[in-house]
């Protein structure tokens, strides 16, 4: 099995996808799409076997956002720059349960930490922010994830992970 | 005449070649067999001149890419396949991605200032050094 990682195209299959989430499931089949191609707000790429180059396996969406200087408490301000905070988003990670354990999440989530390197390089970006499935944040810490305290309760919880720390990976000898 | 040997030793070493690179490499038997044929379909009669032309079709599409073109197929009857390689997507200039609103708690907006803040970033785990080796 060749898996290709790349941007969601309009000819993609995405109906059968099923990671056994309802609402990412739900992201995929309704909404990816338009969020990228109409109203930019999350670029979406896709796994696919090369065998079957159209049917969708696992997916994650990136986003940028930013945080405003002047919301941060005051006693850390000076560590920052003087302006606001950049940052990419992994908006979204799935992988349909037909393949699991596989290593495709490991491929997704490596081809993410890619495109924010790079993104850093061209237009600037501090840290990658992701809001992760609770029962699923040791995974997101096995990469360096640490959870940022003080997310409200629900089922997830907000991490974060240094660029410095993605970089420094990249060059580790 | 010590000028003219000079100039005539700098001119030699100008036209000398340059030392060739030695390539070697260790590939799947389904992707040596894949090799042996594209060779013999392209009539090429050896490793070097297969691997040259490789370079050159390779060359040809990251710099195609980098200016943001697709690369494409046409058959007669006009139906088009895009290529896509995921390594050549990282070569295209669509990088900047789109820009969204995130909602922060207060508390969450300490804890973010604090990491962010950090004189030095944590080290990076043994998963995501694999990651990006991979």
């Amino acid at each position: 099995m060749a898996i290709l990682i790349r941007r969601l195209q309009a000819s993609d299959h995405v109906d059968g996808f099923d990671c056994a989430d309802a609402p990412l499931n739900n992201y995929l089949k309704r909404h990816a799409w338009a969020n990228q191609d109409k109203v930019s707000i999350g670029v979406t790429h896709v796994a696919v076997d090369e065998g079957a180059p159209q049917t969708v396996i696992g997916y994650f969406t990136l986003a940028m956002a930013s945080v405003p200087r002047d919301s941060f408490p005051r006693k850390y301000v000076r560590g920052l720059p003087a302006y606001a905070l950049p940052l990419v988003l992994l908006a979204r990670l799935a992988v349909d349960h037909r393949f699991a354990g596989r290593g495709l999440g490991h491929a997704l989530i490596a081809e993410a930490f890619r495109i924010a390197l790079r993104v850093s390089g061209e237009v600037g970006c501090r840290c990658i922010v992701t809001d992760a499935y609770r029962d699923r944040a040791g995974w997101y810490e096995r990469y360096g994830f640490v959870p940022i305290e003080g997310t409200s309760e629900g089922p997830s919880q907000r991490m974060f992970l240094d660029i410095r720390t993605v970089r420094a990976a990249v060059h580790n000898p | 005449m010590k000028a003219n040997a000079k100039s005539k030793q700098i001119l030699a070493a100008a036209h000398k070649p340059a030392r060739k690179v030695k390539f070697q490499a260790d590939i799947a038997p389904a992707d040596g067999l894949t090799m042996r044929l594209l060779k013999e379909e392209l009539q090429l009669a050896s490793n070097t001149d297969f691997l040259s032309d490789a370079l050159a079709l390779f060359r040809w599409a990251v710099s195609e890419r980098k200016q943001g073109h697709q690369i494409l197929s046409e058959s007669a009857t006009g139906e088009r396949r895009v290529l896509m390689f995921p390594r050549l997507e990282r070569v295209a200039p669509d990088l900047a991605l789109p820009r969204v609103e995130i909602e922060w708690t207060k508390r969450e907006l300490h804890s973010l200032a604090k990491l962010a803040s950090a004189a030095e970033a944590n080290r990076p785990t043994e998963a995501l050094i694999r990651a990006m080796r991979d």
